[in-house]
């Protein structure tokens, strides 16, 4: 079962693609982006989840946390010029239990209108 | 005569014994500070340092276990493109690594719309958001991509 279009989804940004001016949109280019799910586990958690296995090597560091949710993620594929029915699928990890991946291919052009959506959240003081 | 038993020989730690892997280690190209010249100027500090990350923190697995290494192939056609590139005054471009281990390059033009090139080991693709255009061109045309994309 899909998640459902009323649940909020986050996705971990680390130094790599983030200099501190932008986002890299290669975020979320491609196919099987990863995700988590805030219906499962709440955000603050999700910092020392992220931690826990994304900084590597050591000076790859989290520095923001994106967040969106499912049904605008969704709208934005439909409105793109080329349309896609976007899903984000539940793929429970030993790591984190709340993973899940958008299956669909994301183009360049579509992952820059998704990044600007994004709410970022910095890490707690 | 001594005689030397295997308990006075020295045993390298166990943790210390394994062999670096190469792929790890950068070694310094001819070129390199030529290279490192044309970044800092422009790209500016920021963009030399995090290059600079990229190339000799970055191993294979990098990440969440599937990031690849930075391609040599993608670094040099970043550098053939930066060599005739110009930005809009006043704007540094952003530079990211991405998970196949190409190079991502990504700025404004003069009217604010976004220009952004991201130089892998097969060539490289390009976004412009006047137009909404995305493309791809070989490792052969850096020099003439430079050349549009400045002019966006």
């Amino acid at each position: 079962m899909p998640v459902p279009p009323e649940e909020n989804i986050v996705r971990a940004i680390c130094s790599d693609k983030w200099d501190g001016e932008r986002i890299a949109p290669s975020l979320f280019v491609g196919s099987d982006t990863s995700v988590s799910r805030l219906a499962i586990i709440p955000l603050e958690e999700h910092w020392n989840l992220f931690r826990s296995y994304v900084e590597k090597p050591p000076e790859r560091i989290l520095m923001l946390i994106g967040e969106i949710n499912v049904g605008k993620l969704q709208e934005i594929g439909r409105k793109h010029k080329s349309a896609v029915e976007l899903t984000v699928e539940p793929k429970p990890e030993s790591r984190n239990l709340a993973h899940a991946e958008i299956p669909q291919n994301i183009t360049r052009g579509l992952a820059n209108k998704i990044c600007p959506e994004l709410k970022l959240h910095h890490p707690p003081s | 005569m001594m005689t030397l038993l295997s308990s006075d020989c020295y045993h390298l730690h166990e943790g210390l014994s394994d062999e670096v892997p190469s792929s790890e280690v950068h070694r310094p190209a001819p070129n390199e500070a030529a290279q490192e010249e044309l970044f800092l100027q422009k790209l500016g500090a920021r963009g030399w340092g995090r290059i600079h990350q990229f190339r000799n923190y970055y191993g294979p697995g990098w990440g969440e276990g599937q990031g690849r290494s930075l391609s040599p192939r993608a670094m040099a056609a970043f550098c053939q493109f930066l060599e005739t590139a110009t930005f809009p005054s006043g704007c540094l471009p952003s530079v990211f690594l991405t998970d196949r281990g190409g190079l991502e390059l990504c700025w404004e033009n003069a009217d604010g719309k976004a220009v952004q090139v991201e130089f892998t080991s097969e060539g490289a693709e390009y976004y412009l958001e006047e137009g909404e255009i995305e493309s791809m061109v070989s490792h052969a045309k850096m020099k003439a991509l430079a050349e549009q994309l400045s002019a966006a």
